[in-house]
Formats: structure tokens, sequence, C-alpha cells
């Protein structure tokens, strides 16, 4: 398509991701633009595991490694392979269509089942050195001490207090929240973003709060319908 | 047929074997027959604290290697009808019993025992999985510290893992100026966070310390405070329902405390 003239361009394949490098493009030229490319997207690429090719430059396996280790580094998926496209002919999508199926598990790149899909109920309070891990939505029915952890890629529910560390969205979705009759952890973190509790003196009523990612910080807020939509 | 009780707390020092004496020489002297393990090999005090250490001759794992018969290792108490140690070893480590073998001496013990008090040692590790094998129940100690009541939170954690269901809560140590200032964790903050049972409060006394080095457990002495909370827990894990002491402090507390306190006759 437009290739030729817009710089560098990330294209998907059953496999994981092509990039075609123009061929007037020098070394140094390409890694910058491909550093910010993939910082950009970090979040679209965030858990996955992938393999990629490029085609449109012939690079040393030096420049290879460096390549990989900026695409490891920013996008913060797991690189599985980095090398050359071997088939650079124009026409190689119609004829693999046809080979047996890949694993499809390469284009998952996070849960996204935050509004509806599995879930874990545990019906006890997490303690001290237990770890809840569980790829889904989670619900506690306690509560969560401190030193208990409960990772999940969706949704964390915890009908009790929350003192403990609870990880939603684990394995990068942004929209995972965290719902607790009260919010007092030692460490929320939705996604890869990670927030602590100010040192403010308790209040010890319970009152239903949800955390959500707001302008990439976490917050917390008394749930209200406001909160809820 | 006799109960098996361990008393654990996760952390050290916050005064599982103190409380193992007193609870067991407590029992004794409401005319129960008691018997002590300590299962703290390789650092044992019970012994110490209880008085009894230049009568040791066979200890626990003597017992489990077969080395002497149980009756041999058992020291009875001459003060206190009834009440009886089995001392740890001390030149062993952990690894020289096993759970199950604990379960055997513990079945093995029931036969003539009322009670079988089981002292921890701190740790989550080897001793810990010897001491709560053979458990029906749990008393858990913890003092108002955070670490403390972290360590214990973790130890419920481990003991419900293991099938011991409800255990009690001792909270030990309390200074009750110190909770009316702010200063220290107050009974409920403790409870909010383990959500279990309360079996007992014992305040801080210096008596304590005095009756723990002359081998002699606070439990018989009537002026010391901490002796009165012990007499309390003892009639209290015999079914007993004895309301918690003075705490001085707010009716709401005490009312919620006692709607906490859900301890069942055995």
């Amino acid at each position: 398509m437009e290739q030729e003239t817009r710089g560098i361009v990330f294209k998907g394949n059953s496999e994981g991701l092509v990039i075609v490098v123009p061929e007037e493009y020098g070394f140094e030229q390409a890694l910058e633009e491909i550093d910010n490319k993939v910082s950009n997207a970090a979040r679209f690429f965030k858990g996955a595991r992938i393999k990629v090719t490029y085609r449109g430059a012939n690079w040393t396996s030096q420049q290879e490694e460096r390549v990989k280790s900026v695409l490891d580094e920013k996008s913060g998926a797991v690189i599985e392979s980095f090398t050359k496209d071997e088939e650079s002919r124009q026409s190689p999508a119609v004829p693999k269509q046809h080979q047996p199926a890949q694993p499809v598990s390469t284009r998952r790149l996070f849960f996204a089942g935050v509004d509806e899909g599995n879930c874990k109920f545990v019906r006890s309070t997490v303690r001290s050195g237990t770890r809840i891990q569980y790829d889904g939505n989670v619900v506690i029915m306690g509560d969560v001490n401190p030193g208990g952890e409960i990772i999940a890629s969706g949704n964390v529910v915890v009908l009790g207090v929350l003192r403990g560390m609870v990880h939603a969205g684990a394995d990068g979705n942004r929209d995972a929240f965290i719902y607790a009759l009260s919010i007092r952890p030692t460490q929320i973190r939705i996604a890869e973003v990670i927030a602590r509790m100010p040192e403010e003196a308790e209040d010890t009523h319970l009152r239903p709060e949800i955390a959500t990612i707001r302008n990439d910080r976490i917050e917390v807020e008394p749930l209200s319908t406001r909160a809820l939509g | 047929m006799g109960e098996v009780i361990v008393i654990t707390s996760g952390k050290g020092g916050v005064g599982k074997t103190t409380t193992t004496a007193n609870i067991g020489t407590g029992l004794a002297l409401q005319g129960k027959k008691v018997v002590l393990i300590d299962t703290d090999i390789g650092l044992r005090n019970l012994d110490v604290v209880m008085g009894l250490e230049n009568r040791i001759v066979y200890d626990l794992v003597d017992v489990v290697e077969g080395a002497c018969r149980l009756k041999q290792a058992l020291i009875k108490d001459k003060r206190y009808e009834g009440l009886h140690l089995l001392p740890a070893a001390q030149t062993r480590d952990k690894n020289a019993v096993t759970p199950q073998q604990m379960v055997d001496l513990c079945e093995e013990l029931k036969k003539e025992f009322d009670y079988i008090l089981v002292d921890c040692p701190a740790g989550i590790e080897q001793g810990f999985k010897n001491a709560i094998a053979g458990a029906d129940r749990a008393l858990v100690v913890t003092t108002p510290e955070v670490s403390a009541v972290r360590d214990a939170d973790r130890i419920i954690g481990l003991l419900e893992a293991n099938e011991i269901r409800n255990p009690k809560l001792i909270v030990n140590r309390v200074r009750h100026d110190m909770v009316k200032r702010g200063d220290m964790m107050s009974i409920e903050d403790i409870i909010d966070i383990l959500a279990i049972g309360l079996i007992g409060v014992v305040p801080d006394d210096e008596n304590i310390i005095i009756s723990t080095n002359k081998g002699e457990p606070a439990v018989t002495d009537n002026k010391s405070s901490a002796g009165q909370a012990y007499r309390n827990i003892t009639r209290r894990i015999m079914g007993e329902d004895v309301p918690l002491m003075d705490l001085n402090v707010n009716e709401g507390l005490l009312a919620k405390m006692k709607k906490l306190f859900g301890f069942k006759p055995a």
C-alpha cells in the first residue's frame, strides 16, 4: 500500500508482526523510528508473545540484536524471534492461509472478558501468604489481608475490606477495575499502573469503592452510578 | 477421650510458651489430667518456664525413636496434681520428628489425658507442621503489634489449610493505658483483621517475668492480673461462659466483642 512513502510500517500476519522498512532508510534512522512507534503502541503489545520479521533492509546479526532489544524493552511483549522475512516476495499471504493452522494464542493480546467471562469465586478471607492467580475475573467473598495477593487478568471484586495487594488486568487490560467494600490496600495495580494508598488517617467504616485507570493513573472513588458509567 | 490443643503464633516472643505453661497449670488446678508437649526441638523452653528442667531424663525425640517408653519420658509435676510435661530434645533439630509420629503420639496420649497442650515453635517450617499435625483445636497467640498480627494472620491461613477450623485468639501483653491513648492497636483493630473468635486478653504484667524466671506459672498467683486472665481462659477452654475482664473501654466495643466471642462449650 503506502509503505513506500510513509516510512516504517508495521503489519500483522498469522505469526505475529512484519516490520516493513523503506529501502532508502539507514539503520539508525530505522531503529529510531521503530523505537518511537513501539513506544507509542506499548499498550497494544503488552503481554503478547509475537514473532517479528522485517523486510526491505539487510541488517547484520548485531543490528538485528539491537532492534530486538528495543522491541523487547519498549513493547512489553515477549519477542520470540526477530529475523529477516524469508518470503520477501510480495504475495505470501494467500498460500500461507492454507497451511496447518498456527496456535491462535499469538492473536490474543490480553484477557478481554472484563464485562463477562471466566470468573473464580474464593469463599474465604485471603490471608497473608496466600496468592490467588487466575486467568479471568476474581470475586473474593471475604477480606484480603496484608500479605495476601490477588492476580487476575480480569476484574477483581472483594466483598470485604481490601488491605492486601491486588493486580487486576494483569496481562495488560487497562479497562479492568477493582471493587471492594473498602479499599485500603498495601498496593493496587491495574495493567502496568501501580498505586499506593496515601498515608492518611484511616476511616474505618465500610463504603464501597472502585478503582479504575483514568488519565494513566489509578483513581479510587466511592461507587456511584457515575463511576460505573 | 482427650483433646489436643496447639498453641501457636508464627512470630517468636509473643508468649506461646508462657501461655502453654499457664493454661496447662490452670487446667490441672481445675482437676484435669493434662500433658504439655514442647515441640520446639533444639530451643526448648517450656521445661524452664515450668521449673522442671532438672528432672529431664528422656525427651520427645527419644519417645518417637523408641529409645524409651512414653511413660518414662513424661515428667510429673509434683506441685500440681495431674500435670505432666513431655520435654523437647535440646541437641537435635526439628527434622528429628515427623508429622505422622506426632499424630500417633497425640492419639496415644489422648487415651489417658483430658487435655494435651502442644507448645509450637515460632516459624512455619517443620516444627510448626509437627506441632499442628495431631491437633484438634488451636489457640493463636498475638500481641498488639502489626508484625505479630501479620504473622498470626498467616498462621490462621495455614491452620485452615490444614483443616484445623475455628482457631481462637489470645491477645497477649495488652496495655490498656496505651490503647486508650491510641498508641497501641486495640483488640477491636486486631479482631477486625484476623476475623476469628477471641478467647482471652492478657494484660501486660511484670509478674509474668518474675514467675517465669522462678518457674512458677502466674496462673497460681491470685494477685497477678495476667494470672487472672489465664484462669479465665482456662475456664473458657473447658466450655464455661466467662465474661471478658473489664477492659476499661467504651461499651460499644465490649458489646461488639461479646458478639465476636462466640465460644461454644466443648
